[in-house]
């Protein structure tokens, strides 16, 4: 992974690369980085930060992350990968609604008039997942007074500008021109 | 000048060691117990350590100074969201506690952004409650020298700011640590553990700077005599609250609500007078406390002389046995 960044301090660099380290190994997604590059300014005050990720291919189906039974009360989900025990619920209520789907405990998932064949033909979208995963990163990153943001994203770029009370058209133009610098950055031939 | 000390022993004729305490006029503030081993807070006139000293090794324990003992701390954080908290801010706190300190931690409600960050005059006035504050900032200079500052502005008690640049001084504050940047995870490599000590060690000069400062005119009685008294209140002893009478420097803090309990506080008897006649009771701001600030013994002897008692009379109090 290479991170660059681009701002008035080396020690608050530093800091910040330190950060961004430490919150992708707690989301335990440091491999799916790629690069991120920081633009920080702090008398403005700006905070631009741009991250690409490495393409996240494929679909997960149900039969990989949970045990599916069906019951006399309707089909049965254990979840044995808990790291998708949000995604498979929301995407189960989305699907179904609330009355529908009744979580009985944290793992254990009971579908109400659901046939099994049906629910084995779900699958979540790992791409999907990432993002989630990236923007939560980004938001224990950013600064947590600055607001108002300007946020861009593409299949394998996500960029966010912050700042604390008016978002400048320069700054659009930077994080736009940031933006397009990161989905054209080839990092396995390109250094910054 | 008293000194807090910390007896790690055990229980085996730990009655020899309060007994010696108090025939050398001193007190005994904490004893926390377990299974046979004790710690024992306490303070001793600075003359007599020998004597302790001596009878610890006799009982096979340990003296340990403690040089935040009897101080309670506020280790203040902008905010209390996740980018503030829990580290390093409650790394800090539970490192001062090390020293004998009393942690508080608090985060502001409206502290986080650059020129949004904002303290308010309720906020000030509970940090003012406390013997020192520590700030702990951010990662750039520019936000911290323009912006922050004004977070500790018009603060009373002395301030430590710990933050990530190099920064040598700052206005409104005794100390700045640099190195101590925003983080997710626990200061436990042994440079963030210096970084620790560091914070500890100017807290401690800070503390011992007010320390000699209030000793130019002392206080009528040792915040620990009071304190004795104090512990026998029923109200106290029932209170399920962790440490319900806490030492400051210049007073203490009793976890009771005022309003409740300020006649019965104000009569309570202090080497012949009423506590209200040496010391100013007020509401606190941490709900259901009172803070008792005493006077210095100048202080009580012209009260003394309006009310036409002899000043004499403060011959009696603990400070005169020294």
């Amino acid at each position: 992974m290479r991170i660059e960044v681009e701002g008035p301090e080396k020690a608050g660099n530093e800091g910040y690369v330190e950060l961004f380290n430490s919150i992708l190994l707690d989301l335990g997604i440091t491999r799916h980085v790629e690069a991120a590059k920081f633009i920080i300014k702090p008398s403005e005050p700006l905070f631009l930060v741009s991250v690409k990720t490495r393409l996240a291919a494929g679909k997960i189906r149900i039969n990989d992350i949970a045990e599916v039974t069906k019951t006399k009360a309707g089909t049965f989900i254990n979840i044995t990968d808990e790291n998708y025990a949000p995604s498979l619920l929301s995407l189960l209520w989305r699907m179904y609604g609330r009355e529908r789907i009744e979580q009985l405990s944290r793992l254990e998932v009971l579908c109400k008039g659901i046939e099994e064949d049906e629910i084995l033909e779900l699958v979540i979208d790992r791409g999907e997942e990432m993002k989630k995963k990236i923007l939560d990163a980004l938001w224990r990153l950013l600064p947590e007074g600055f607001k108002i943001r300007y946020e861009l994203s593409s299949e394998s770029v996500i960029t966010i500008a912050a700042t604390e009370y008016e978002m400048k058209k320069e700054w659009k133009e930077l994080a736009n021109k940031l933006h397009k610098e990161m989905e054209e950055l080839d990092v396995q031939s390109t250094a910054f | 000048m008293f000194k807090v000390l910390l007896f790690d022993g055990g229980v085996y004729r730990v009655n020899e060691l309060y007994e010696l305490v108090e025939d050398l006029g001193g007190f005994i503030i904490q004893k926390t117990q377990s299974h046979t081993s004790i710690l024992v807070t306490l303070v001793i006139p600075e003359e007599v350590r020998e004597e302790v000293e001596k009878k610890s090794i006799e009982l096979g324990a340990k003296l340990v100074d403690i040089p935040l003992g009897g101080t309670e701390i506020a280790v203040v954080a902008p905010t209390l969201g996740r980018h503030h908290m829990p580290h390093p801010v409650c790394d800090i706190a539970e490192h001062l506690r090390r020293y004998g300190a009393i942690t508080v931690v608090m985060g502001l409600a409206r502290g986080k952004g650059r020129r949004s960050a904002q303290i308010s005059a309720v906020e000030k006035a509970l940090i003012n409650e406390y013997d020192a504050a520590v700030f702990v900032l951010g990662n750039f200079e520019d936000c911290i020298r323009n912006e922050k500052v004004r977070l500790f502005e018009d603060i009373d008690v002395p301030v430590v700011v710990a933050c990530g640049p190099e920064i040598k001084d700052l206005p409104n504050c005794k100390a700045v640590v640099s190195g101590v940047r925003r983080r997710v995870d626990r200061m436990r490599r042994a440079e963030e553990i210096a970084k620790l000590e560091e914070i500890a060690k100017e807290v401690s000069r800070v503390v011992e700077e007010r320390r000699k400062i209030i000793d130019e005119d002392p206080l009528f009685v040792h915040p620990a005599e009071i304190k004795q008294r104090i512990d026998e209140l029923p109200p106290v002893q029932k209170s399920l609250r962790p440490a319900p009478v806490v030492l400051h420097l210049d007073g203490l803090r009793v976890k009771i609500p005022y309003c409740e309990w300020k006649t019965e506080l104000e009569s309570m008897n202090v080497y012949g007078r009423k506590l209200g006649e040496i010391a100013q009771l007020t509401d606190s701001k941490l709900d259901g406390s009172t803070l008792i600030k005493i006077f210095t013994t100048s202080k009580v002897a012209s009260l003394s002389l309006k009310r036409g008692r002899e000043p004499s009379d403060l011959q009696t109090n603990a400070f005169a046995k020294v």
